[in-house]
């Protein structure tokens, strides 16, 4: 199953929007994790993607291999759905 | 300078005969004349350079006095008097006493072996009468930066080697600094001190004769190198209507005299870095240019472009060929900005297809990536200021853009993982404490160096006080402090059994650890009201100071992890952030892998590809390069052949002999990159040879690319 990866901050005011999504993708029961790059963990594994800007989104397959993302945007749910949907 | 006491003979019946100002005992001063001996000069000492009272002084005098008439020396130095003043003040437990009497110095012995042998510490001072004079004086200013400048807790920490304060020897001065070439065209050479004011140059030549002495004069105010901004677009105004014979001729002077410099301080040749753009940087497009005498020449610089671009061509001409025997020049160095605007600038393939054949052919060319709106000014082995708002404000008038790092402090990475003995949050808090270190030491550094500052132009720092355009030369309220790193392959190593490069989980701890620095340097920045940043350090003798160290002070398990020789006393840990050296990697996969901590790295960063004796294409370079722009997070890279120069017929050969290949001669150097700049091997410290011996030279992948198979990003 894919991984949904999602980078916010604090001070970054279209985060919510990113977070919400995650929200709702994590009540579906999709494995989701939101990294906050003002912490270690955050800010590493932002470095790790290349995340240099926030809000983030990514989807990985089961071997962390990026399938795609949204750097410094917030996708509408439909269009995150649509990967998931399709590489499943 | 002498610093000897001489007895007189017969000198046995003094303490019976005499009192002390009869004593045929007589003192030579540092002045060189000859004094009487006389018991009140250690009171004065004592009084004038220490807190404790008249009578404890004169106590101590009389004792040390009965011990030098009883002790029946035929010759004492004045160094031993202080040593037994000293003695009598540890006796008496007056420890800070004790160490504001002390005196400054080397031991004979020392001074001799200095005197006859090189100083590896740092691969660009050679050995001569200046050389030692450099390093005579770094030693005294060394150990009065460790007792008076920085408190004892900053200074065990460096003794003790959880820290590296760099250049104790200059610790009068700043680390390093950005120039802009518009300071002496608009202002002329009127430099503090100096004999004679020059006004704004007229003529090519001019500026660039006062762009060398102003180089050196700061190099007498900063410890290390001295960067040059848009070096190419700021001479175009004056080099309208030159033609290709006369610009080639001006580009090879500014090459060879900057190369060889070897006559200035200490005979250590200025460490500079030309950063040169093809493209016209954005924030200059709009700005008036400045041309011969100072003046306003109606354009912008946007309109200097042909100028601009065809000195820059020109230097790498000269570049291209090397020196007189066709060695690659050690400086100046060229840090050729790759930006967005670079792809969109007409020519720019033919120009990268020509910094890329230098790479190849002689290896000078920094390709420094400036992505998105990013921009900044290169200098020293990886530092870099980038340019925010403000600064870009700043470029409107550009001879404000004056940047300096005050001080550089690394640490020791791998130290931490020993002290945490796997556990993490130990590891984590070590690291913290070592931050705090180096935070308490800069704020000590800048302390110093503003008391220093505040005697304006009379005082020690006059040229970086001088105040031409409103502000003094140094702005201090735009310096950074930086903080550095040696050995986070080896903290991983150490911490978790793997290193970076071996697996997924262990490289992201390594990000972890420089993820959590970068926070704390933000947050502490914010707290003081300055500006730390984390920078690659270059370590050129750190990362074997460090090492050595750890053998020392954690062994058995530091010799399991330090890398290189040890029976050879060749050991090192990884440069800062880096993968280990020997690691077989696809370049590009390196150059993408160690890239991802560049962001992080505000002050600077830098991959290194060896390529021993193998000459890629141009093309297959620009490919690369044009990848590592497009695919990659990477600040800075740069190709590394090796090379061996033979001192006997003078010709240069590819790739590290031991004999030359044309007259067969063992007289040889070899030569290549050391840390961020080329030097001959015969000067690297062993540390620094040990990683030499397990560089992966990137062979097999470049034969493989030649081929036309594409280097692919992982």
């Amino acid at each position: 199953m894919e991984l949904i990866k999602i980078f916010v901050k604090a001070k970054c005011p279209k985060c919510p929007a990113a977070k919400e999504i995650g929200l709702e993708l994590k009540r579906e029961g999709l494995p989701v994790f939101h990294y906050d790059l003002d912490t270690i963990d955050g800010l590493a594994e932002a470095s790790f993607h290349s995340i240099l800007s926030t809000p983030s989104l990514i989807i990985e397959d089961e071997e962390e291999r990026e399938v795609v993302s949204w750097r410094g945007m917030v996708p509408t749910i439909q269009e995150v759905r649509q990967y998931l949907f399709r590489s499943n | 300078m002498a610093n000897v006491i001489e007895m007189k003979e017969e000198r046995k019946d003094f303490k019976e005969e005499f009192e002390t100002t009869d004593m045929a005992l007589f003192v030579r001063t540092s002045e060189e004349s000859m004094n009487d001996w006389n018991r009140q000069r250690i009171v004065d000492a004592l009084i004038r350079e220490t807190y404790i009272d008249v009578d404890t002084a004169k106590e101590i005098a009389r004792e040390v006095e009965d011990l030098i008439v009883t002790s029946k020396i035929k010759m004492i130095t004045a160094p031993l008097v202080r040593e037994l003043v000293d003695t009598k003040l540890v006796e008496r437990g007056l420890e800070q006493a004790r160490k504001m009497h002390t005196r400054l110095g080397m031991p004979l012995y020392d001074v001799d072996q200095l005197i006859l042998h090189p100083n590896k510490e740092n691969a660009n001072v050679p050995h001569g009468p200046e050389a030692t004079n450099l390093t005579l004086a770094e030693r005294i200013k060394k150990e009065y930066a460790l007792l008076s400048v920085f408190s004892q807790e900053t200074a065990d920490a460096h003794i003790r080697g959880d820290i590296h304060l760099h250049d104790l020897g200059f610790v009068d001065r700043p680390y390093c600094s950005g120039q802009s070439l518009e300071y002496i065209k608009r202002f002329g050479l009127s430099l503090p001190n100096s004999i004679a004011m020059a006004k704004p140059a007229k003529h090519p030549e001019v500026l660039l004769a006062h762009m060398v002495k102003f180089a050196a004069a700061l190099q007498s105010n900063f410890a290390g190198a001295i960067g040059w901004d848009a070096v190419n677009l700021f001479f175009a105004p004056y080099l309208v209507g030159m033609s290709d014979r006369d610009l080639e001729q001006l580009a090879q002077m500014m090459i060879f005299e900057f190369s060889q410099q070897a006559v200035a301080r200490g005979g250590q040749a200025i460490f500079t870095d030309l950063n040169l753009y093809w493209e016209i940087p954005k924030h200059f497009e709009n700005v008036p240019a400045i041309g011969p005498g100072g003046e306003r020449t109606g354009k912008n610089y946007s309109d200097y472009m042909k100028e601009s671009q065809r000195f820059a061509w020109a230097l790498f001409n000269v570049f291209l060929e090397g020196d007189g025997s066709g060695r690659p020049f050690f400086f100046p160095k060229p840090l050729v900005h790759i930006t967005e605007k670079f792809f969109q600038t007409p020519g720019h393939m033919d120009f990268l297809h020509h910094i890329c054949e230098v790479a190849s052919e002689k290896g000078n060319t920094y390709f420094v990536f400036d992505r998105g709106e990013t921009a900044k000014i290169s200098e020293c082995c990886r530092l870099s200021f980038k340019l925010d708002q403000t600064d870009l404000e700043d470029a409107k008038e550009p001879w404000k853009m004056r940047y300096c790092a005050l001080q550089n402090v690394t640490l020791n990475l791998p130290r931490m993982a020993y002290l945490a003995k796997g556990d993490d949050t130990r590891l984590f808090s070590k690291l913290t404490e070592f931050i705090e270190v180096a935070v308490k030491a800069h704020l000590e550094k800048k302390a110093f160096i503003e008391k220093l500052l505040s005697v304006g132009e009379r005082g020690p720092l006059a040229l970086l006080a001088m105040n031409r355009d409103g502000s003094p030369y140094l702005r201090m309220h735009r310096a950074s402090f930086l903080i550095g790193m040696v050995g986070l392959n080896e903290l991983v190593q150490v911490h978790t059994g793997q290193e970076m490069h071996q697996s997924r989980q262990t490289f992201k701890f390594g990000l972890k650890v420089i993820a959590h620095m970068k926070l704390l340097v933000d947050k502490l920045s914010e707290r003081y009201g300055m500006h730390f940043v984390l920078e690659q350090t270059p370590a050129e003798s750190t990362a074997y100071r460090f090492a050595k160290l750890d053998l020392r002070f954690h062994s058995p398990r530091s010799g399991h992890i330090v890398k290189g020789d040890i029976s050879k006393g060749e050991v090192y840990y990884t440069n800062s952030t880096y993968l280990n050296n020997s690691a077989v990697l696809n370049p590009i996969e390196r150059v993408r892998q160690e890239g991802l901590f560049h962001p992080l790295i505000e002050a600077g960063a830098l991959t290194h590809i060896w390529l021993g004796e193998a000459k890629p294409s141009k093309e297959s370079l620009a490919n690369f390069v044009i990848k590592t722009f497009r695919q990659t997070q990477n600040d800075q890279i740069a190709f590394s052949p090796e090379f061996t120069t033979c001192n006997a017929c003078n010709r240069t050969s590819r790739g590290l002999r031991s004999s030359c290949q044309y007259c067969g001669s063992q007289e040889v150097d070899g030569i290549t990159r050391i840390t961020g700049y080329f030097t001959k091997l015969s000067s690297w410290n062993k540390g620094k040879i040990g990683e030499l011996r397990n560089r992966y030279r990137n062979q097999a992948y470049i034969e493989e690319a030649e081929r036309g198979a594409a280097l692919k990003v992982g």
